[in-house]
């Protein structure tokens, strides 16, 4: 399950900045890119939705993400905090195209492919409209705070996932990059709880959760493979066998080739000698991608070289 | 040694209110400004990054601790100017053009900082034209250029071109670092040194200025 944004983008020949913000672009391009590389599913994800249409400060570009402008952080000031609501209903903004973009890609592949919604972790989202290295200092310098706003981003993704899960999508991407940058201890007092309600709230919905944390989370593994997530995205600084011992061996992990230097720079040889030993260190409940986006330049005949090897073990890789 | 062990806790500690008590307090005792930063406030954000790099400090301690050495700083500062004392080694540090990510570039920053280095932060978004004008008003030892998409790792050598061009790459050594960047690409692109994390930087930095 390779994650494709900007390669996916670039596949269809339409700039970035367009695939962002209209739902009929990216159905085109995830459909187009499913259909060249053989892949099992098709996704809305993209970052800052939530923050774009609460009303955080985005700088836009031609081709590339979008950034939140954190000198100007929605909450920069905590007096904004209290006059900001959780929309009731995910219908306009770029929330509301991410759903109609769920709806389309669920007409557009019927049962063949999996559709995967996404939304922002708790974590996340707080970092989007607070400015990060604020929450960051945040945890120490005012816990009570962290909490109230980090029920306010639970609130957000809860009802963006719920939109999506109704309007087909089989499983709901939560990314929460921001958590990576704390250690066990914050991220068991402010981060794990409000990700576990998430984790829940998308069961009781019907949906299933992928759980995606960018960089180095080897301190917290522990924590994340309590949470009860469908499947655990595993980025390429965290050895894949130090995932398996701590998430242990019912839990389904999906990673972990470098997006750079092994899948954007290798060749195909090597990338499939690199898969055979996360083969040998995932064992069982493995489902193969890069740790993290495929970078744009990625060579194609790299990316159908990953593809082929997760058709060629596919049966391996299932429980005994 | 002269150590303010109130100092080098509060730093440690990342408490800004303590740092800068306590640098007030060793002012007041006669302690010169440079001795607090090279005995207490070097060692402190050393064991900072040691511990970061321990796995023990993630960035939240990270960003205390260089907020409660810049409360410190602020009171040290108009001192040294009064005094005429200079800090040895000027680094300049930027995000290139084109990309607002800078949570790399202030980790990077802070702990130069606390090394003792003289640090001139140009934020994010900075075009190549900025760093050579910067490059000829401040007269650096040092640039560092971050960058943490792809599409935005081409300003790095569009930067390092414009040094070139403007005739001061020779004056200076090119740092280069975030997410995507690789040792690979700094030397295609003519960079003196990379590195992959925030102390590993310094220990770069640290290298250079000891080999020049």
């Amino acid at each position: 399950m390779p994650i494709t944004m900007m390669f996916a983008a670039d596949i269809l020949g339409v700039k970035y900045g367009r695939y962002l913000r209209d739902h009929r672009i990216l159905v085109e391009a995830q459909v187009k890119t499913a259909e060249m590389f053989v892949l099992d599913y098709v996704s809305v994800i993209s970052s800052s939705s939530e923050a774009a249409d609460l009303g955080a400060r985005l700088q836009w570009y031609d081709d590339q993400p979008s950034a939140v402008i954190e000198e100007g952080a929605l909450f920069a000031d905590k007096a904004n905090f209290a006059r900001v609501k959780a929309p009731e209903l995910i219908s306009g903004g770029l929330m509301g195209d991410r759903v109609r973009a769920v709806e389309l890609l669920r007409q557009r592949v019927g049962k063949d492919l999996l559709v995967e919604g996404w939304v922002e972790g708790p974590c996340a989202s707080a970092a989007d409209l607070r400015g990060i290295s604020r929450l960051m200092m945040d945890f120490s310098d005012d816990p009570g705070f962290v909490h109230d706003l980090f029920d306010f981003t639970l609130e957000v993704a809860i009802r963006f996932a719920s939109s999506q899960i109704h309007s087909g999508a089989d499983i709901v991407g939560v990314g929460d990059a921001a958590a990576s940058l704390v250690g066990p201890r914050i991220y068991k007092e402010f981060v794990w709880p409000w990700e576990k309600k998430l984790v829940d709230a998308i069961h009781a919905e019907g949906g299933r959760v992928r759980l995606h944390i960018c960089g180095n989370t080897r301190r917290i593994l522990g924590g994340i493979g309590e949470l009860g997530c469908d499947l655990v995205d595993v980025d390429f600084p965290v050895p894949l066998e130090q995932a398996r011992s701590q998430m242990g061996p019912l839990q389904t992990l999906t990673g972990n080739l470098d997006p750079v230097r092994d899948l954007r720079s290798g060749s195909p040889e090597s990338i499939t000698q690199s898969l055979e030993a996360l083969r040998q260190k995932a064992g069982a409940r493995w489902i193969v991608a890069a740790g993290c986006e495929v970078v744009r330049d990625t060579p194609h005949d790299n990316l159908r070289a990953m593809t082929k090897f997760a058709q060629t073990h596919a049966t391996e890789s299932l429980p005994a | 040694m002269t150590q303010s062990k109130e100092l080098y806790d509060a730093v440690l500690n990342g408490d800004a209110r303590k740092a800068h008590a306590a640098t007030q307090a060793a002012i007041e005792a006669g302690t010169g400004p440079m001795t607090l930063i090279t005995e207490s406030m070097v060692p402190a954000m050393d064991e900072v990054g040691r511990l970061f790099e321990a796995e023990e400090y993630f960035v939240p301690e990270l960003l205390l601790s260089g907020r409660a050495m810049k409360s410190a700083m602020e009171l040290l500062r108009p001192l040294m100017v009064a005094s005429g004392e200079k800090l040895s080694v000027r680094v300049v540090i930027g995000t290139v053009k084109g990309d607002l990510h800078d949570i790399g570039k202030n980790l990077v920053a802070s702990m130069l900082e606390g090394s003792g280095f003289e640090v001139v932060d140009l934020g994010t978004d900075v075009s190549p034209e900025k760093f050579v004008a910067t490059v000829e008003e401040q007269k650096p030892h040092i640039v560092c250029l971050s960058a943490l998409l792809t599409v935005t790792m081409p300003a790095m050598k569009t930067t390092i071109d414009a040094l070139e061009t403007a005739g001061v790459r020779t004056r200076v050594k090119v740092l280069v670092g975030g997410a995507p960047v690789t040792m690979q690409y700094a030397k295609e692109i003519g960079a003196d040194g990379y590195s992959e994390t925030a102390s590993g930087a310094i220990a770069l930095v640290r290298q250079i200025v000891a080999g020049a």
